[in-house]
């Protein structure tokens, strides 16, 4: 199913939970957050917090900035 | 002598941004050659498809010994500065944010009236709240009422380096102020932030002046230096202007 991540289309397995697109992307979960739909979803809920189709996704960090 | 935002007390009254640097390495040792003690940061998407071993600009800043400061930059409505505050918060488990709601992308000066409705909406959920502003006198005894820790007046805009152009306004906004005033955006060298500290202002806020100089680690040392100065000058407090030379040298005994 379709989900976008970081404005970017992605295709994921049903069922995924976000640990899961993390882990199928490569990517580091410290030092993120992670938003579905707006919504911010606590760390601890990444395991058990699956994504729907149309799902928009932000997965945020800090980089430099003054 | 020590600056106090919130609860918190900083013997440094320089804040250095982490924007600009040619990587984390540097960002750090600039970092550590100036002394500050609080470093700001942008809150972005991370960068899909990079490696996972890479290293995150958080992986370079010690958070025990560095106050982390998130900023809400490339927000234009109050909506998305509170948003971004909120993430922020979930992502360093902190409530102190730099709010910085701007009018453009040309000119990058604030957005007064989101300004204020993003630092009320903020303070109302238990953000504390260092406020990116322009030099209005009135807007920054606003935002003061609303709750804010501190307040930050532009110099000039943000990234031009031309310092102090609005010394006046500055001035008056300091006389008006409880709360710490903190010079953001427009230092172009050392001489505009001891100039900036001199005029009174609680401390000074800077990222370009430092990176975008041919060596930021000098550049860092000087800007510590420069704020030290400044900030002796002011609580010296200057001698007196004179129309007139006065001698230097004792008038009495003198050989004729």
């Amino acid at each position: 199913m379709n989900i976008t991540i970081n404005g970017k289309n992605f295709n994921v397995n049903e069922n995924s939970s976000l640990y899961d697109i993390l882990e199928k992307n490569h990517l580091n979960s410290s030092n993120i957050v992670i938003e579905i739909n707006q919504e911010i979803i606590s760390k601890n809920l990444w395991g058990e917090t699956k994504v729907n189709k149309n799902d928009k996704i932000e997965i945020i960090t800090a980089v430099g900035g003054g | 002598m020590s600056l106090i935002i919130g609860k918190r007390k900083y013997s440094s009254r320089l804040i250095i941004g982490s924007g600009k640097y040619k990587d984390y390495k540097q960002t750090k040792d600039a970092l550590d050659a100036s002394g500050a003690e609080m470093i700001t940061v942008a809150i972005k998407r991370t960068n899909i498809g990079q490696d996972s071993r890479q290293k995150n600009l958080l992986d370079y800043i010690d958070s025990t010994k560095y106050k982390i400061l998130p900023n809400t930059a490339g927000c234009y409505s109050a909506e998305d500065a509170i948003r971004v505050a909120l993430l922020a918060k979930e992502l360093l488990n902190d409530n102190l944010i730099k709010l910085e709601v701007l009018k453009d992308k040309e000119t990058l000066l604030p957005n007064e009236e989101e300004t204020l409705l993003a630092a009320k909406e903020l303070a109302n959920l238990g953000f504390s709240l260092m406020v990116y502003t322009t030099d209005n006198i009135g807007l920054a005894k606003e935002l003061e009422k609303v709750g804010c820790v501190s307040v930050m007046p532009l110099a000039s805009p943000i990234g031009s380096g031309k310092g102090l152009t609005n010394r006046d306004n500055l001035k008056k906004i300091i006389k008006n102020s409880n709360v710490p005033i903190i010079v953001d955006a427009g230092i172009g060298t050392a001489s505009d932030a001891t100039i900036a500290m001199e005029l009174g202002c609680d401390g000074v806020l800077l990222n370009s002046a430092i990176a975008m100089s041919d060596n930021p680690i000098l550049m860092a040392e000087a800007m510590k230096h420069a704020v030290i100065s400044g900030r002796k000058a002011y609580v010296a407090k200057r001698m007196k202007v004179s129309e007139v030379a006065i001698s230097t040298s004792n008038k009495t005994d003198a050989i004729s």
